[in-house]
């Protein structure tokens, strides 16, 4: 295999990480999401420094910038998820500004603007896929499992929510937790295949990229998030000579999707055995209708 | 000293209050964040820019044009992206990710077109300083500050003094009673839009000229949202004071501490607002109606 | 043995009384009903005993514990269901899942065992799907238990809410005008329907409604309010010679 297709692979791992965070917490539980730069920033920078300073081995660092993410995410729920979309939505955009201010500005520690250089290549595809398959997989059962239900009835109604005993409060602080740890993930294994990470690397842009990922693929399928980070990741790199009009596209496709059909490519769809079992015979009938029309209708 | 930073503040406390009065204006009639607003912004600084430069327009037209541009680009950004979802009844989630598609589209669409290249607006306001004692005034600044108070003023008027205005704040209150009262509530989004554009484009044309204009200046509207949660979201008196304050806390915090300490500031300011008083300084969260 | 007892209940909105001073007793296995012109407060007392809002004054108590201001998902979870006057189910969900959701009461697998799925998990999660299945059953709607909720039609979205709060195994159940929009023969089979739920599950009831005839033949005990403030109540025969009431309400009838 290429190592050009083995780092589309890395890459779209990488994002789908992330974009499985966003997925739960902004698609399955509808809370608005936009400062994920700043999760990935805080896993990529503690997790880098760990190995660059302390000199730590991968899978502690790794660890430490997936844990300190998620405390983080758990710390900022308190202030912040008892607020109305807007308001939780300006509060993580506020909030991911403020981590990559804070990153420029402890020169120090975290090397500024110029940021870390020199990460040792530690994601190697033999661990990041079967993470990443694992992860999909764990996150599929969330969703299908009754915690997973109760995500979709906060995002669907509160009221209605808190009216059959769902505590809102405390589901929504579990998909942001979550969320903190896989960007966090992300972050680390960000910084450990690049080989050198910068605050201008997190900043809104990253943010609205993996929201796009989210909100192409379905807000409300992981098979449609996993989709989506594939093809997101991989299309610009193949269109890679577009790079600005990329963005341009973007922003009408993100547009395009909330009028046109805001589940995304595959709305709820979900692959497992039973819908493709009934793909398959909606396919079959779908096809048998037709031979009838064309070969009897004319008779 | 003290005194030379509260009057910069207030300079640019001036600035964010047009930005968030135009932003709390929409979302108190539609609740929805229209995250949009500093493309307009960013539009009408070009619109600006390209009337004093490309058409040699006196700064009244210049100023002018871009009032109408960002009217126009707010109508248009509305219709596009907006509307089709209000429409359907769509939840608040879906418009706020619709405005961040536009957002995206216009600042890219500027870049690839324009190019990122900053530009400087022509020193248009070139007389002397003001002094009062130790204190300084730059022309520029006092210009800004005029401009701003008269835009604030205007809007004021318009919505607290005039039938159309009634409307706008009945249809701010509830949309579907004042629709009962046979109050047209395309006409009131529309009309709102543009009143938010305007300001936009004349906050856009009162940032080119104080610092520089590029494809992605309308990040600054964050500064905005900050200005209208901490006043109160909803509240236009509330966006007033909010920015105010933000304006003159956030400068005197970067010239006592370090300038790269402003934007930290602000968004701590934020969180503090929002742990201590959600509803803001001036603002009444609506509960939902169950 | 009282089921739900109210005292002295108020609650203001920025200078206006939206409850004032709203008493009431409900014994258990009762159906008890408010009633009152548009805007007199009857929702606005629901979403008190609910915890949706919380009282400015007064007590609540619930089964002899005070439960005057607690959240509203405890609330629930301790055994008052209720059902909404503008229907809120969950429009993505199917009518099946909608009753799912609301079962999650009945197991207890953890956030943990969500993520990595566990023989308990597996058991629980086919208790949910029979139990949900049977309340499908119960209100009528087998034929259609995968159908998203936003497409059925309005007396079926009505049954499911309803369905949805049974999940929830209450004690008492607040009906928030459950025969809205209903013709005289829906109506009928309505009254049927929540006497029988009553019998099965041993429910006490309360309930808001303008459907006069429904309340008048179901009811034990109504109380009839305008302007926030309890003007009478009684038996149904009582209420309806009752001269107040009469003036304040029942003569435009129903």
């Amino acid at each position: 295999m290429s190592g050009y297709v083995q780092g589309l692979i890395s890459l779209s791992c990488i994002n789908l990480i992330a974009v499985l965070g966003l997925s739960l917490l902004t698609g399955f539980t509808g809370s608005f999401c936009f400062g994920q730069a700043g999760f990935l920033a805080i896993g990529a920078y503690v997790s880098a420094l760990m190995t660059v300073k302390l000199h730590m081995p991968f899978a502690v660092s790794l660890l430490s910038g997936m844990l300190a993410s998620g405390v983080v995410a758990f710390l900022l729920g308190f202030p912040t998820l008892k607020l109305k979309g807007d308001y939780f939505a300006i509060a993580t955009l506020g909030f991911a500004e403020a981590i990559r201010l804070l990153i420029e500005n402890l020169e120090k520690v975290t090397g500024g603007s110029r940021g870390v250089p020199s990460i040792p290549n530690e994601t190697h595809l033999i661990a990041l896929v079967p993470i990443t398959l694992i992860l999909v997989w764990v996150m599929r059962n969330y969703i299908s499992s009754r915690h997973g239900r109760n995500c979709i009835a906060v995002r669907e109604d509160e009221i209605a929510a808190h009216a059959i005993a769902v505590n809102v409060f405390r589901y929504k602080q579990i998909s942001f937790f979550v969320n903190g740890m896989l960007a966090g993930l992300s972050g680390g294994f960000l910084a450990h295949y690049v080989g050198f990470i910068q605050p201008s690397m997190f900043g809104i842009q990253k943010s609205t990229e993996l929201i796009v990922m989210v909100i192409f693929g379905g807000m409300h399928s992981i098979t449609g998030a996993l989709l989506s980070a594939i093809v997101l990741t991989s299309l610009p790199e193949v269109l890679r000579a577009a790079a600005a009009w990329r963005l341009v596209v973007y922003g009408t496709a993100v547009v395009f999707i909330m009028v046109v059909r805001p589940e995304g490519l595959l709305g709820s769809w979900e692959l497992s055995v039973a819908s493709v079992r009934s793909l398959c015979s909606d396919t079959k009938s779908l096809i048998s209708k037709c031979y009838k029309k064309v070969f009897h209708g004319a008779a | 000293m003290f005194w030379q930073e509260i009057i910069n503040g207030i300079s640019i406390g001036g600035v964010y209050a047009l930005m968030a009065v135009g932003y709390s204006l929409v979302y108190s009639v539609l609740n929805f964040s229209n995250f949009a607003h500093g493309e307009v912004l960013m539009v009408g600084a070009y619109a600006g820019f390209y009337g004093l430069t490309a058409l040699h327009l006196p700064f009244s037209l210049a100023l002018g044009l871009s009032i109408i541009v960002g009217g126009l680009v707010a109508i248009l950004l509305e219709k596009i992206g907006y509307r089709p979802l209000r429409m359907r009844n769509a939840p608040t989630l879906y418009l706020m990710i619709s405005a961040m598609g536009l957002s995206i589209f216009l600042q890219n669409f500027v870049m690839v077109t324009i190019g990122p290249n900053f530009r400087n607006y022509p020193e248009v306001f070139a007389f002397d300083p003001i002094e009062f004692g130790s204190l300084v005034i730059g022309s520029l600044d006092l210009v800004i500050f005029i401009i701003t108070i008269l835009s604030l003023a205007v809007l004021t008027w318009f919505i607290y003094g005039t039938r159309l205005g009634m409307a706008i704040q009945a249809a701010a209150y509830n949309m579907r009673t004042a629709t009962l009262m046979g109050i047209n509530p395309d006409l009131v989004v529309m009309i709102v839009f543009a009143m938010a554009g305007s300001s936009a484009g004349i906050a856009g044309v009162m940032f080119g000229m104080k610092y520089t204009v590029y494809p992605w200046m309308g990040n600054i509207t964050i500064k905005a949202f900050i200005a209208a949660v901490v006043g109160g979201l909803g509240s236009l008196p509330g966006a007033v004071v909010g920015a105010f304050l933000l304006g003159i806390t956030e400068t005197l915090a970067a010239a006592f501490v370090s300038s790269a300490f402003r934007d930290l500031f602000s968004f701590a300011l934020m969180i503090l607002i929002i742990i201590v008083r959600p509803s803001g300084l001036m603002g009444v969260i609506a509960k939902e109606k169950a | 043995m009282e089921r739900l007892s109210i005292q002295g209940l108020c609650k203001n909105f920025g200078g206006v009384k939206a409850v004032d001073s709203f008493r009431c007793v409900i014994p258990d296995k009762g159906i008890h009903s408010i009633i009152g012109p548009n805007g007199a407060g009857k929702t606005t007392i629901f979403n008190l005993i609910t915890g949706v809002y919380k009282p400015d004054d007064g007590r609540i108590t619930f089964d002899g514990v005070d439960i005057t201001g607690k959240q509203p998902h405890v609330i629930a979870r301790d055994g008052i269901a209720r059902t909404f006057q503008n229907i809120r189910l969950f429009p993505e969900f199917s009518a099946l899942d909608n009753i799912k959701t609301a079962c999650h009461l009945r197991s207890n697998y953890s956030v943990l065992e969500g993520f990595v799925p566990s023989p308990r998990r597996g058991r629980q999660e086919r208790d949910i799907h029979d139990h949900a299945m049977e309340l499908v059953k119960t209100v009528g709607l087998e034929d259609r238990a995968l159908e998203m909720a936003r497409n059925l039609p309005y007396g079926h979205q009505r049954r499911l809410e309803i369905a949805r709060a049974l999940a929830l195994k209450p004690k008492l159940l607040l009906l928030d005008e459950p025969a809205a929009g209903m013709n005289p023969d829906e109506t009928r089979k309505l009254m049927d329907f929540i006497t029988e739920i009553k019998e099965r599950f041993e429910l006490t009831i309360l309930l808001i409604e303008h459907h006069m005839e429904l309340v008048m033949e179901l009811c034990d005990y109504i109380t009839v309010i305008d302007f926030g403030k309890v003007i009478a109540e009684g038996t149904p025969a009582e209420v309806q010679a009752n001269p107040v009431v009469i003036e304040a309400y029942l003569g435009a009838g129903a």
